[in-house]
């Protein structure tokens, strides 16, 4: 089967830095796939060598049957990329910035108006349309750029964080227009989040991504589902925490321990039945639990129990090196 | 090849509208050439009789105004490629270099429009010179004289689009130019004549494709021949200089791009 994004191996390397380490996966055609992990994990370098932007150092990757190093032109012909950053020029109105987006993609001459009519229509902005950009709000902007990503109808549609940065009114609304053209387009769309709320909306399936390693893909259903179906926190103080670890780890039903300070996450299938054996087994160890919690898991305990560490900006495990390797890569 | 011609419109299309919408940048960009035509022009017009000595009848004023021309299609040309940086920073590069057109056609759509947006302020200043009492024998020339200002500036936006590609930022890029763009105009007979240079600053200014370039225009403008070179030597040496430049800029910059910024 032909898939519309393929990677075998893929490996990206700046200096002694590996951002993307061996990755391989699969997008099948019309599927939503999420790409989700904190900053600096390698999700926009690999969307950047999927888009030809960046020269993979090892390994393969495929847009729709088309090599990105020796196809380049035809997989160009075949995506949309909507960058991160907003980059609509502001000196245009919206309806010019459609018409150089139709222009650089090469659509007919004679289709150009009517697509533009078409995705003006769709994303709400027909009235501001002969307004200058920079009377835009940050949604209206972030919606001309997608419309910009796909007025060509591509086959493969990238979105880099599409909605980083937007209140989350807008942010909603974005997802409801990614949904419509989805819909109406049926095209395959590969996207990039470090929110776990929009990969759980709108991604058919998510591969999260940590330290350039993809560590599981799967649908957001299974992946919550794997996990038990409840999840226990728990804040203890006390001597004696390996005992009790060791201990609890004994009770049935608990499917995995997640240890972060004086934070336990447990992954149980009956949480009700375990919560009491857990204060059993603190008091004998005199261990004080000082709060103590039942939840539904959520995409962010999939997250943590995956990487270890919670989905965040000011990562605790801030990597030096490989920042200092990006900002020399982004700033030279 | 009737694609790379749309895609380098495309890109042509767009520099033009954005030079359209900075209204106030056309003007800023004026002064300084004004000032050097208006000030230098009366400051130095005591050395008439200098210039006269070597053959040129006619006020300094009408000597140098075609060496300001030049000056601001050098300066605005060279200048020009600066946004290549903004558009590396601000995602526009990438929308380009994600599409299917080619990389030299964003190179020459930029030094097409750069060398227009040159010629459109060179000819704002031939204008001003018109207005404080610069005389011109054959208005029929203004037409030759901004197509030699065209090319002359699509040689000179090459120099900055491979700057401004090789360049990872501001400084690097403004810190090049100018050590370019001045030593270029200076070393030119622009303000005083060939003749009047020592030899060995002549031989250097012999070099530059500016000298051919001022000498031309001047003889255009004024009627008055200078130096003993032929036109047809001038023009030759300026095509000869636009096409390597134009091809060295498309080459650079295909190669730049696709380096990681």
């Amino acid at each position: 089967m032909l898939y519309s994004i393929e990677t075998k191996s893929l490996t990206k390397s700046f200096g002694d830095v590996t951002a993307v380490n061996d990755i391989s996966f699969s997008v099948e055609n019309g599927e939503i796939f999420g790409f989700l992990g904190p900053n600096g994990a390698g999700k926009s370098t690999t969307i950047m060598i999927l888009t030809t932007l960046l020269k993979p150092t090892s390994g393969k990757a495929l847009i729709s049957g088309f090599d990105v190093l020796t196809n380049a032109k035809q997989v160009r012909q075949n995506i949309g990329y909507v960058q991160q950053e907003t980059t609509v020029d502001e000196y245009l109105t919206g309806r010019e910035n459609l018409l150089l987006q139709a222009k650089l993609n090469h659509i007919p001459k004679n289709e150009i108006n009517k697509r533009i009519d078409e995705i003006l229509d769709l994303i709400e902005l027909t009235e501001k349309q002969n307004e200058s950009v920079v009377t835009y709000s940050g949604g209206m902007r972030k919606r001309l750029d997608i419309a910009g990503g796909l007025l060509h109808r591509p086959k493969v549609l990238f979105l880099d964080e599409p909605t980083v940065g937007l209140d989350i009114q807008t942010r909603r609304k974005i997802w409801e227009y990614i949904k419509k053209i989805h819909d109406e387009f049926e095209m395959t769309i590969f996207l990039t989040t470090h929110y776990m709320e929009e990969a759980d909306q709108l991604c058919d399936r998510i591969g999260i991504i940590d330290d350039g390693k993809i560590q599981i893909i799967d649908t957001p259903e299974n992946m919550k589902n794997a996990m038990g179906n409840e999840v226990i926190s728990i804040i203890l103080e006390g001597e004696n925490r390996d005992s009790f670890l060791s201990q609890i780890q004994k009770i049935e039903f608990v499917n995995k321990i997640n240890e972060d300070g004086s934070k336990l996450t447990l992954f149980a299938s009956n949480g009700t039945e375990v919560i009491p054996k857990i204060f059993q087994i603190s008091s004998e160890l005199d261990i004080k639990i000082t709060s103590i919690s039942l939840t539904q898991p959520t995409l962010d305990d999939v997250f943590i129990s995956y990487t270890g560490h919670e989905i965040r900006d000011d990562d605790s495990r801030f990597n030096r090196k490989r920042e200092h390797a990006k900002m020399t890569r982004l700033r030279a | 090849m009737n694609t790379l011609m749309y895609d380098t419109y495309t890109i042509f299309w767009r520099e033009l509208k954005r030079y359209k919408k900075s209204r106030s940048g056309v003007l800023i960009r004026l002064i300084q050439p004004a000032i050097w035509i208006i000030v230098i022009g009366n400051t130095f017009s005591g050395t008439q009789p200098l210039i006269q000595s070597v053959g040129f009848q006619g006020e300094y004023i009408e000597f140098m105004a075609p060496g300001v021309i030049i000056l601001t299609a050098i300066f605005t040309s060279i200048f020009g490629g600066v946004n290549t940086l903004w558009d590396r920073r601000y995602g526009f590069m990438n929308k380009a270099l994600t599409s299917p057109i080619s990389r030299s056609a964003i190179a020459l759509g930029k030094m097409s429009a750069i060398s227009l947006i040159a010629a459109l302020q060179a000819s704002l200043i031939l204008g001003i010179a018109l207005a404080i009492g610069v005389t011109f024998p054959n208005p029929i020339m203004i037409a030759p004289i901004m197509a030699i200002v065209i090319l002359f500036s699509l040689g000179f936006s090459g120099i900055s689009v491979m700057v401004a590609a090789t360049a990872k930022s501001q400084e690097t890029f403004w810190g090049v130019i100018n050590f370019l763009g001045m030593p270029l105009f200076m070393l030119s007979p622009a303000l005083f004549p060939l003749e009047l240079l020592p030899d060995w600053l002549a031989a250097i200014a012999k070099l530059n494709p500016v000298t051919y370039t001022v000498l031309l225009v001047r003889e255009m403008m004024t009627g008055i021949s200078e130096g003993g070179i032929p036109i047809f030597l001038s023009l030759g040496i300026i095509f000869a200089f636009v096409l390597v430049m134009v091809g060295l800029a498309s080459y650079v910059f295909t190669r730049e791009v696709n380096k990681p910024f």
